[in-house]
């Protein structure tokens, strides 16, 4: 059952498709991985699954409704609830402490709940760093911050948007083991990337080049 | 935790751990709530401070008797005056005048309560000294040159009801010693002027005097208000304003005023342009922040609801400490300017606070809802 | 390069500028109109207190006329026949201090009979009266400006030079006008032994004081009618004055005993006693002196709102120079991503700051002369709402609040520049 189906989606800039007609379809718990040089459209294509930005043309069907539809404050709402956000930046308010961090997700969402956001935190292995302002953290730690709060709303949708990109390669490591406890975990994940290796993790990889899908490999040597 | 609570730690956090940023912002209300509250309470104490000064120019209001019938006697004065606050009633002083023969010439002599014209005409300048004693008198200076009496010297004064027919006795007159001359530039040059005591002792005691000089610590529309209520009140009294003193006192004070308003009211609209200019850099600053929590799921409410917050806490705490330091300038132009302390009013400080978180507010109004336009796409992937 | 960079910013981030600008000229503005109004007001807060009347009078030096404050004697008051020169009153507009003097009148007083035979004093003086001076100039000058507190009750001031009657107009004061029963519109004859005039009455006067009691009438009728043509008992001056110091208080008693550049200094500063002793070089046998009740209280005013606005004006200037300072670390730290980048491709730390700095002292100098001018316009709003005047600009505050804007803008900017320039290019781009 597809959790979420791209349908003829175009995004055009005057004379410039961003992207041109592209269709994709994603299955629930699948792991999927969006490849490309930059200027190939990635990034659009993420603001649009990440429902920060609408197609000029086509639809995206996010759990059956159309969301290219809804107006910004619908987008929001879809935003806080269905998915999870993870950025190459890791933007982490720079006054707040990991746990108020994780919390702030919670609180647009529901209602804070320090308890799980010490939860969450623990499951990327930060418990006992919860206390710490970002200025503190590693890039490692900041970005797991990150992940701890993209998931701490149960979102049915998980976005990354080139996670380990600023990492080197251990925390690279640490941070793909995190996406395969949540894919054995059942959520569904996308992976925007340039990096082949981190494309490679994935159960499926989709290469897009110029606004268009170019190819589109499924991973025969996944979970083995 | 609620979501009240989270509210609030998101806030002061904000406020508390970017320390440096805070403080610029808060330094910009806290140096409004000075001026505002420095101002405020200049404005209502010129008044009462300039006033005092203005009670230089001396008596600013008389007695005088009702109609030629009746005689104005101290107690009717008195009682008269018993309808002003006891507190603004800074002088009253009577005068009796009787002419007497000094050195065969006929002079007018004003009897009087000596210490109190220090208050109602203090402009009096004195060559020599005020009577310190029983018969020591001071001169107008015009009357000291047609004598030829300095300061020290002693003359003889008599005076008689023309009824000498009547007495055995010769009629020997008082010795008094001149004080002091004095000088103003006015009639008193033109006069004697000794205790009351010693009047009645060269002219016999009578209870009835010329006029009566007030100098009275009020505005004009009061000082108006007392004479209907001693006119009505009293057979024997008539009060009169001395127009010259008063109207003018009121001219000027009202400008006075006037001027520090109008400074006030500018300073207070530049201070809100520069706490607006601030609180627009500040939310420039947090652009990516504010994109992040629109990432999150933050609404646009809710993100100018926080950004409220955190302005409106600025404003209560740059309110209040402006409020503090705005009495201490106050003060400190008080004590300067007029030599003594204003009346510390405690009401002041809420109002400072609250003026100012509703002016911090105000000029956040603009660039918070600027933020509604920020989209999240754009500054978290761009930079 | 330089200047191509400079004019790029300007170009590009004029909105960012512009702000900027528009703050530094908020700040200016402010301290161009306080500081304005600050030197000035002195001067306004002065002529305000002319109000209260004359605060020199001149007299006879020989003259010692005894008269009753608050009651009217019968033909009692004589004068001992020593008088001022009527013509040598326009030299009182020729002094050194001719600038400062605001009004002026002359007086005569005499006591008449009315029809019904009660005597009553008479004031001959100048109600509006036109003068023509031996400089050339002309001026209109009397009673109405030296007496601005009497009510009139009825009628209205009489203005010698527009009065229509055939017969010459008189002010009645109010006591007097209830007691014989006087209106407005009137005719009365005072008589002396040297003859009678007819006056009509202009208006009814309240003044609160001795004046209530008694007729004022034009110069020349009451000359005739005392028969002293071309004489004086008395001129009251309104002067400008300079408040009192030691200097001034020394020079009173005795100008004799100032040193050469003492005296100087005292006849060219506009102190009462020095205006006093020019009066006294111009008019024959006079003593002219200070009415203490108005001189000295106007002093002590005077001295009192200048300072308290010093000490307001002190305040604005720290308020709008923590306001600019504030807004120029504010927009140099802004640019740390900027000036990281510059330093990381190898610009020397003083081209940087050279860069940086022109750019923030160009913007203060546009802001400054915007200020200055919104100033100008804060400052005559200021001064017409309050005095009904404009304010007069003093040309030295321009450098004063120049200096002002340059230095403030240097402290906001100099301090923060080096901070960032000590940081680390890395540290900067990256955002710790």
């Amino acid at each position: 059952m597809s959790l979420l189906e791209l349908r003829n989606i175009s995004k055009i800039y005057g004379s410039l498709r961003a992207l041109d007609n592209v269709s994709l379809k994603v299955d629930n718990g699948e792991w999927l991985a969006i490849m490309g040089p930059s200027g190939s459209g990635k990034s659009t294509l993420m603001n649009i699954i990440g429902c920060m930005d609408k197609p000029s043309l086509g639809e995206v069907i996010l759990d059956g409704k159309d969301i290219a539809k809804e107006s910004d404050k619908g987008l929001t709402a879809i935003r806080r609830d269905k998915i999870g956000l993870i950025f190459q930046q890791f933007h982490l308010v720079n006054y707040l402490t990991a746990v108020e961090n994780v919390m702030v997700a919670q609180y647009y969402h529901s209602i804070p709940d320090e308890k799980e956001a010490l939860e969450a935190l623990d499951r990327v292995g930060l418990a006992d760093r919860a206390k710490h302002l970002p200025s503190q953290l590693s890039g490692g730690e900041q970005q797991r911050v990150c992940i701890a709060r993209a998931l701490i709303n149960h979102p049915e949708l998980i976005l990354a948007d080139e996670p380990t990109g600023n990492l080197d390669e251990a925390n690279e490591n640490i941070v793909l083991d995190i996406f395969r406890q949540l894919h054995n975990e059942g959520s569904t994940l996308i992976v925007v990337t340039h990096d082949p290796e981190v494309g490679e993790v994935a159960q499926r990889m989709v290469t897009l080049e110029y606004g268009r899908i170019k190819s589109e490999v499924v991973n025969q040597n996944f979970g083995k | 935790m609620t979501k009240q609570k989270m509210f609030l730690r998101m806030i002061t956090a904000s406020l508390i751990r970017r320390r440096s940023r805070m403080l610029v912002a808060l330094l910009a209300i806290a140096v409004g709530g000075t001026i505002l509250s420095g101002l405020v309470t200049i404005y209502y104490d010129v008044p009462r401070q300039m006033g005092a000064q203005f009670r230089n120019y001396g008596a600013n209001m008389i007695f005088v008797a009702a109609d030629t019938e009746t005689a104005l006697t101290m107690d009717a004065a008195e009682e008269a005056a018993s309808v002003i606050d006891s507190g603004d009633l800074l002088g009253m002083t009577p005068y009796r005048y009787e002419t007497v023969r000094i050195h065969e010439q006929p002079i007018v002599v004003a009897g009087t309560d000596i210490e109190s014209t220090k208050i109602t005409s203090p402009y009096w300048h004195i060559d020599g000294s005020y009577p310190a004693s029983s018969g020591e008198v001071i001169l107008g200076s015009d009357v000291a040159e047609l004598l030829g009496l300095g300061v020290g010297d002693s003359f003889n004064a008599t005076y008689s009801t023309g009824d000498d027919s009547d007495s055995d006795e010769p009629n020997l007159g008082v010795d008094m010693k001149v004080s002091g001359i004095l000088e103003t530039g006015g009639s008193e040059e033109n006069y004697l002027y000794m205790s009351m005591d010693d009047l009645n002792e060269l002219a016999g005691e009578k209870d009835s005097l010329q006029v009566v000089e007030l100098s009275i610590s009020a505005m004009q529309e009061e000082l108006r208000s007392y004479v209907e209520q001693i006119s009505e009140n009293s057979d024997a009294v008539a009060a009169r304003l001395v127009k010259r003193v008063t109207q003018s006192e009121s001219t000027v004070l009202t400008k006075l005023q006037a001027l520090v308003f109008l400074v006030t009211a500018v300073v207070l609209v530049l201070t809100m342009i520069c706490v607006a200019t601030t609180m627009t850099a500040v939310v420039t600053e947090r652009r990516r922040e504010i994109g992040l929590r629109k990432a999150l799921g933050a609404s646009d409410k809710s993100i100018i609801g926080e950004f409220m917050g955190e302005g409106l806490l600025l404003g209560g705490i740059g309110g209040l400490v402006g409020s503090v330091l705005g009495f201490v300038f106050a003060q400190l132009v008080s004590v300067n300017v007029f030599s003594s302390s204003i009346t510390f009013q405690p009401l002041l400080i809420p109002i400072t606070m609250v003026v100012s978180v509703l002016v911090t507010g105000l000029a956040c109004l603009l660039p918070v809802r600027s933020t509604m336009a920020i989209d999240p796409a754009l500054v978290l992937k761009g930079e | 390069m330089f200047f191509r960079m400079i004019k790029g910013a300007f170009v590009r981030q004029w909105k960012k500028m512009l702000m900027i600008a528009l703050t530094i000229a908020l700040g200016a503005s402010l301290a161009t109109a306080m500081l304005n109004v600050m030197m000035d007001v002195g001067d306004k807060v002065n002529q305000e207190l002319k109000t209260y009347g004359a605060n020199i009078t001149v007299v006879p030096k020989t003259a010692s006329v005894v008269d009753d404050l608050y009651e009217v004697e019968d033909g009692t008051s004589a004068s001992s026949g020593a008088y001022l020169r009527e013509d040598e009153l326009g030299n009182i507009k020729t002094i050194f201090w001719a600038f400062n003097i605001v009004d002026f009148a002359p007086f005569i007083d005499t006591t008449a009979s009315l029809s019904d035979g009660n005597g009553v004093t008479v004031v001959g003086t100048w109600f509006n009266h036109h003068l023509d001076l031996p400089t050339g100039e002309a001026l209109n000058t009397g009673v109405h400006s030296l007496r601005t507190w009497w009510d009139v009750t009825e009628g209205e001031w009489l203005d010698e030079q527009t009065f229509t009657s055939g017969t010459q107009g008189a002010m009645v004061g109010e006591t007097l006008a209830k007691q014989e029963n006087i209106h407005a519109g009137d005719t009365i004859t005072l008589t002396t032994e040297h003859g009678s005039e007819s006056f009509t009455v202009a208006g009814i006067f309240s003044s609160g004081d001795s004046a209530d009691d008694q007729i004022y009438a034009p110069m020349d009728a009451v000359q005739t009618l005392s028969d002293t043509d071309g004489k004086l008992t008395s001129i009251e001056v309104s002067a400008l004055t300079t408040p009192d110091n030691e200097l001034a208080e020394k020079a009173a008693k005795d100008p004799g005993s100032l040193t050469i550049s003492q005296y100087e200094l005292w006849y060219c500063t506009a102190y009462v006693s020095s205006i006093c002793y020019q009066i006294q070089e111009v008019i024959t046998d006079s003593v002219a002196s200070p009415v203490r009740q108005v001189a000295d209280s106007e002093g002590a005013i005077l001295e009192k709102t200048q300072l308290l606005m010093v000490l307001i004006t002190i305040l604005s200037l720290v308020g709008s120079a923590l306001g600019i300072t504030n807004l120029v670390t504010a927009s140099v730290m802004e640019r740390s991503n900027e000036i990281g980048l510059m330093k990381a491709i190898g610009a020397k730390n003083s081209s940087i700051s050279a860069l940086v700095l022109t750019e923030i002292i160009l913007t203060g100098i546009v802001g400054a002369a915007i200020g200055y001018f919104a100033g100008f316009g804060f400052a005559q709003i200021i001064g017409q709402t309050v005095f009904g005047s404009s304010i007069e600009m003093k040309p030295f505050v321009i450098p004063i609040v120049a200096v002002l804007v340059i230095a403030v803008t240097l402290i906001g900017s100099v301090p923060a520049i080096r901070m960032l320039l000590r940081l680390r290019p890395a540290e900067v781009l990256h955002g710790r």
